[in-house]
């Protein structure tokens, strides 16, 4: 009943042996990486929604298998991997983004020199979330995360001649390495506190059950803060989401899979594996709520006046993993794992429709666009259907999961649903916006020779905006299946009329306010920026988050180095040569001895020999 | 299994690069291909005999193991000590073993001896003083590796000392000879202070009595284990403490003697680590020294310190060492801040790479003086996983330097372009040195931090941050190499030829091996040197 | 009667001594040098003949102490005339090639 189930661990060495397979072609075949590429992550997402299918069997039992990595006498690190329901799902998501951008990508870069390349990258990162995803403890789950940072990292810097890549590549990794350090501490402290130094998940969850108290509550908030860093990090929370706007830079395919879909959710996954923890401090999950909360509007506000529609998206994803740390901080592991399950699907659509227009009109900027609906007509409807999911619009799968989340603040923290309300107007007004300017009215500078994408790059949009559209009625208010599923036991259906109404009413009205603005025109566009151009500035520039980070981080580090040159060069280097030029000196001084005349040699043997002979007689008068 | 028993492997191992010495001393001067031919070949057969004791170590039985034992130089001394004595000398033995620890380290010099034969084809001049200068060298570190006699070992330690003065002095660069000096002014002190040590030790727990029959002998003599059996046994003289019965114990250790002897230990290995503030020679060799003795230089000679302070400094002063444990941490926290934030500020490559040598071997530090398992093993893991990144890193840094006639970064840029492969190698190699999961470098560094978090949660918290600095100096140098414009003038450059490659490949397989299999290392080392840690842990919980 | 000799010895020691530290002119040197070798043959005899164990080796070895000198003294001359046609002196202090 569990043949497929067992079989799991295939799932990952699909896409690692198209990685090995790539690698070793090197750049000699160019359509070998598309096809490599493709067949494998279909064989991994053929293998991975017959674990589904298992795994929908009412019976269905977690499994996981692991094995000793490294020993140290009594310390023993395991590897391995677990299947749950949990898993399973976002097993078939990544796997379906992961073929869908494959085949995208056969299209998109088409013309690219380095094609095989990308390919082995794409392969690999899916090697690595695959392997995130099943991992059954957190060593092996920290390790996949770093493979996955560097993947991310390698496919940023993809174009690698382009200085704003290379930096933008360079800034992806090390933003993202500060929160894994936090992580790593917070494994370090697991490690420590853990009854056998277990690290696998079944056991934290049995240990972090909230009444065995094997750990006191003040550890506990301190390794979810510090699993929480890690997941801050990934999912590009404040204030550490600075990375995520810039890894822009990378190809827009990788966009959707990377920075939309898959690894930026891993630290909302993260998190969900990990609930047991958060769930035993109050103070943790407070936190968890706030940041989440706050960064979902941060984001939010900082979308609406950007110019750069892969920038606009990126906000948006920001915004929306903030909305999934906030339901997991909450306590609605449902509403956050929800909101993943179709965000992956909308918002993989939204970057793969941006990627269409992309590379129909050869510029990023959304004010050179203009008009495209009319000649991209397949990218136009499925873009839609992602914005309307995106603005939480029903019946599309958005609103559902937003929803959920909204009502989960609703019940419990009345500041965070505003801020959730907040965030949600700000979303459809800036999907608004963005669609309005790209899609209608006069075709502008760049969309004179557009044209619809080929056939290999609609199809995925197609194939994405079924999911997009529909995904959301596995959880409804008055069905409760999704949630069940994944707890493994009945949940209620969440419902609350007050928060359902509120949440269409925010959704519609910022969909109407952005009619107004850029549709009709009733409300001049330029408002904002001439009324208040501070405050314009303030959001373009995204609070400036980058320029204090310049000066209050990268500075001082620099100027902390050049200062510690100064201390090896002079201060250490400087004892050193005090050192040898004493001995140089002394030895200088003794060679003044040396002066070449037999004659004074001679006499100060003599002299050394009197005293000698002194001292050996004169011992004997000596008492 | 049975044969390696019964052959003298060892002495195989150690003087295999000797003959071949000699047969490159009787070569032609101008025959530089045949020359190098031999070299590398010669450099392969301890590679060979290595890889073959590696895998031939009975891992169950652990701790020494392929002991051989020859007396070499015998002293007489005064009969009078003692009534009744048939026999009372001095004794140096040629004494060869290898356990857990020394193993991987032998493996790892035959190997990166051998990568670093093939990248001495850069070399221009004299060939055959080089390889005869170069196999000494080698000589000298397995001996260093495999002797188990304190005398033999120091012998051997000097062997490095002489070979790679002139290494440094005659094929290096510009200030070539300043940075030879330099070295040898540094590690002859390290030197003389280790040998004032390995005299005092000797005097004190080098000795044995021998009893067959009537003959009673009385030896004083180098050998490791006799000393490591004195110092250990709580009957031995050397514990002894003088009472009533014995008033005059002349062999009884003082905490005052144990304490000036491991401080001194720990100062002749801290030079050669090196630990802050001693490190100060060893950028020059680094910038200094020709690519493939760097290699073995950063590769293997580092590592002699380390070992020497395991084997001597913790193996024979346990309790000294974990009182200071606090302070080895502080100065593995210092190196590693230290060397990150001025890899970071540096503008030639070489130099990067020298500081981030110093960030590294502070891990080491940090994973010793985690006084545990993890710890132990952690930092024999960095030890072997920063030799072959090490190596990787200033192989790809020797090739660099023919092409482009410099290291200095800002003159540097695009090389991915027009070199593939070697801007991937050189990622892969930045990777692992950052400690990347799936890499080499990953496990030493999570082993020796997650080890040290027992005891000091505080310092290795403070270590993490280190880490962070190491992706951002690691990825600013690498990233400058290879990413961003090309210079007009490296468009034209080649790729790596295969005999670059080869051992790049040899390298990052054995990086990419040990990243995901560290238990083929780990298992090694935790049977092999079980008594040793067990010894050490056996401090932590009585004091 | 052994005092006396070796009081001679010793005189005629010191004097050769000074000579060899003070003297300018190299001859003198070596001639000085002889003396001081003199002073040891007279002491090999006197104890030869008056010592506590009189036996014949100590004037067998001042003859070899004597062919020594002689072989000596024909090295030092030699070397002495090659230096002079040299540097056309036999000052002793300009003849400090060995300094540092």
């Amino acid at each position: 009943m569990d043949m497929y189930t067992k079989a799991a661990w295939i799932v990952p060495l699909l896409p690692l042996a198209a990685f090995l397979v790539l690698t070793a072609l090197g750049r000699g075949s160019r359509r070998a990486g598309a096809v490599f590429g493709s067949l494998f992550s279909l064989a991994a997402l053929v293998l991975s929604l017959l674990i589904v299918a298992e795994r929908l069997e009412p019976d269905a039992v977690d499994y996981s298998y692991a094995f000793d990595w490294i020993r140290a006498g009594d310390f023993t690190l395991r590897i391995g991997f677990e299947v749950t329901n949990l898993t399973a799902m976002m097993l078939a998501v990544v796997t379906l983004v992961s073929f869908l951008v494959n085949v995208y990508s056969a299209g998109y870069m088409k013309n690219d020199e380095r094609i095989t390349v990308y390919y082995g990258y794409v392969s690999l990162f899916t090697f690595s979330m695959l392997g995130l995803v099943l991992s059954d403890n957190l060593l092996s789950l920290y390790i996949f995360w770093e493979l996955v940072g560097v993947c991310s990292f390698l496919l940023v810097g993809f174009w690698y001649a382009k200085p704003k890549a290379k930096a933008a590549a360079k800034k992806a990794f090390i933003v993202t390495r500060i929160g894994d350090a936090g992580l790593l501490i917070g494994i370090m402290l697991l490690f420590w506190y853990m009854p056998d130094h277990a690290l696998d998940f079944t056991t934290i969850q049995s240990v972090f059950d909230g009444q065995s108290g094997a750990i006191t509550t003040g550890i506990t908030t301190l390794i979810a803060l510090c699993i929480f860093l890690g997941a801050v990090g990934k999912s590009g929370q404040f204030p550490l989401h600075v990375w995520l706007p810039d890894a822009m830079e990378g190809p827009t395919p990788i966009s959707a899979l990377i920075h939309a879909a898959t690894m930026v959710a891993a630290g909302v996954f993260l998190i969900a594996r990990t609930y047991d923890i958060f769930q035993d401090s109050a103070a943790a999950m407070e936190t968890v709520a706030y940041v989440g909360g706050f960064t979902a509007l941060f984001a939010a506000t900082i979308a609406l006046v950007q110019q750069d529609i892969k920038r606009i998206l990126a906000y948006s994803t920001v915004s929306q993993l903030g909305y999934m740390i906030m339901a997991l901080g909450l306590g609605s592991l449902t509403g956050g794992i929800f909101h993943l399950f179709t965000h992956a699907f909308f918002k993989a659509l939204l970057f793969l429709g941006a990627g269409s227009i992309i590379h129909a009109v050869h510029t990023q900027n959304i004010k050179e666009m203009g008009g495209l609906g009319t000649r991209m007509k397949l990218t136009a409807w499925t873009f839609a259907i992602g914005a309307l999911a995106l603005s939480g619009i029903p019946p599309f799968s958005g609103f559902w999961s937003k929803d959920l989340i909204l009502t989960a603040a609703y019940e419990s923290n009345p500041l965070l649903f505003f801020v959730g309300l907040a965030a949600a107007f700000c979303t459809a007004l800036y999907m608004t916006r963005l669609f309005i300017l790209v899609f209608m009215g006069k075709p502008g500078a760049a969309s004179a020779a557009a044209h619809e994408a080929p056939r290999s790059m609609t199809v995925p949009l197609v194939a994405l905006a079924v999911p997009a559209a529909i995904a959301g009625f596995v959880e409804t208010p008055w069905n409760g299946w999704f949630g069940s599923w994944l707890s493994g036991h009945q949940e209620p259906a969440h419902g609350s009329a007050a928060a359902i109404i509120a949440s269409i009413a925010v959704s519609v009205l910022g969909l109407y306010v952005g009619w107004l603005v850029y549709g009709r025109r009733s409300i001049g566009r330029i408002t904002l920026a001439e009324r208040s151009p501070w405050l314009y500035k303030l959001l373009e520039r995204g609070y400036f988050v980058d320029e204090l980070y310049a000066a209050a981080v990268v500075k001082p580090i620099k100027l902390a180095g050049q200062l510690l040159i100064l201390f090896d060069e002079f201060i250490v280097g400087g004892l050193v040569r005090a050192a040898g030029a004493a001995t140089s000196s002394a030895g200088r001084l003794a060679a003044r001895l040396q002066n070449g005349q037999t004659q004074t040699y001679g006499l100060a043997a003599v002299i050394g020999l009197v005293i000698l002979v002194a001292a050996l007689v004169g011992r004997r008068f000596l008492p | 299994m049975s044969v390696l028993n019964e052959i003298p492997v060892l002495s195989l191992i150690l003087w295999s690069p000797l003959v071949g010495l000699l047969v490159i001393l009787l070569m032609p001067k101008q025959r530089s291909g045949w020359m190098k031919t031999a070299a590398i070949v010669t450099t392969l057969v301890p590679l060979a005999f290595s890889l073959w004791l590696y895998a031939g170590y009975d891992k169950q039985q652990g701790g020494d193991a392929f002991e051989e034992r020859l007396s070499w130089v015998q002293v007489p001394l005064s009969k009078e000590f003692q009534s009744g004595v048939t026999e009372f000398v001095f004794r140096l033995d040629y004494t060869l073993g290898v356990d857990g620890i020394s193993l991987p380290l032998v493996l790892l010099t035959a190997l990166v001896t051998a990568m670093a034969a093939l990248a001495a084809y850069h070399v221009k001049k004299r060939w055959k003083s080089f390889f005869a200068w170069f196999l000494l060298l080698e000589a000298g570190m397995l001996g260093v590796f495999l002797a188990r006699d304190i005398f033999l070992f120091f012998v051997f330690f000097e062997v490095t000392l002489v070979a790679m003065y002139f290494l440094i002095g005659i094929w290096g660069y510009y200030n070539r000879e300043r940075a030879a000096n330099q070295f040898l002014l540094y590690n002859g002190l390290g030197s003389a202070i280790m040998l004032l040590a390995f005299v005092l030790l000797v005097n004190t727990a080098g000795f044995r009595v021998e009893q067959a029959g009537e003959q009673i002998s009385y030896i004083y003599s180098g050998s490791y284990g006799d000393i490591l059996r004195n110092m250990t046994d709580p009957a031995a003289w050397v514990n002894a403490v003088p009472d009533q019965l014995r008033p005059a114990n002349p062999f009884y250790m003082s905490d005052t003697m144990r304490w000036t002897l491991f401080i001194m230990l720990l100062a002749a290995f801290g030079i050669k680590l090196p630990v802050f503030p001693f490190h100060t020679w060893m950028l020059k060799v680094h910038t200094e020294a020709p690519p493939a003795v760097v290699m073995i230089h950063s590769g293997v000679l580092l590592k002699m310190g380390a070992y020497g302070l395991i084997r001597f400094g913790f193996g024979l002063f346990p309790e000294q060492a974990k009182a200071w444990a606090a302070v080895l941490a502080a100065l593995g926290v210092i190196n590693l801040l230290y060397g990150a934030l001025l890899a970071f500020r540096q503008q030639e490559f070489k130099l990067v790479l020298a500081y981030s040598s110093i960030s590294h071997m502070g891990i080491v530090l940090l994973g010793l003086a985690a006084f545990n398992e993890l710890g132990l093993q952690g930092a024999l893991f960095q030890l072997v996983s920063h030799g072959l990144i090490s190596a990787l890193l200033f192989l790809i840094v020797g090739s660099l330097y023919e092409r482009t006639g410099t290291t200095e970064l800002p003159l540097l840029g695009g090389l991915a372009r027009s070199m593939p492969f070697m801007g991937g190698v050189l990622l892969a190699a930045g990777l692992a040195s950052l400690g990347l999961p799936g890499l080499s470098g990953f496990v030493g560094e999570f082993l020796s931090l997650l080890g040290l978090f027992e005891s000091m949660r505080w310092l290795t918290a403070l270590a993490v941050l280190g880490i962070i600095l190491t992706a951002v100096y690691v990825l600013r140098a690498v990233l400058k190499i290879t990413f961003g414009r090309q210079q007009e003038k490296h468009t034209a450059l080649k790729d790596a030829r295969l005999i670059e490659a080869v051992p790049m490949i040899v390298l990052l397989a054995f990086i990419v091996l040990l990243g995901c299999y560290p238990s083929l290392l780990t298992d090694t080392v935790q049977l092999g040197a079980e008594g040793l840690f067990e010894q050490l842990l056996a401090t932590r919980a009585g004091g | 009667m052994l005092p006396s000799y070796l009081t001679l010895a010793a005189i005629l020691f010191c004097i050769g001594l000074y000579g060899a530290l003070v003297k300018r002119n190299a001859v003198i040197v070596l001639l000085s040098l002889e003396l001081m070798l003199n002073a040891v043959n007279l002491n090999l005899v006197a104890f030869s003949k008056y010592g506590v164990v009189p036996s014949l080796t100590g004037q067998i070895f001042s003859l070899f102490t004597i062919t020594v000198a002689a072989a000596e003294a024909a090295i030092g001359v030699a070397i002495l005339i090659a230096l002079f046609r040299l540097r056309g002196t036999v000052k002793i202090d300009e003849f400090d090639e060995m300094r540092r």
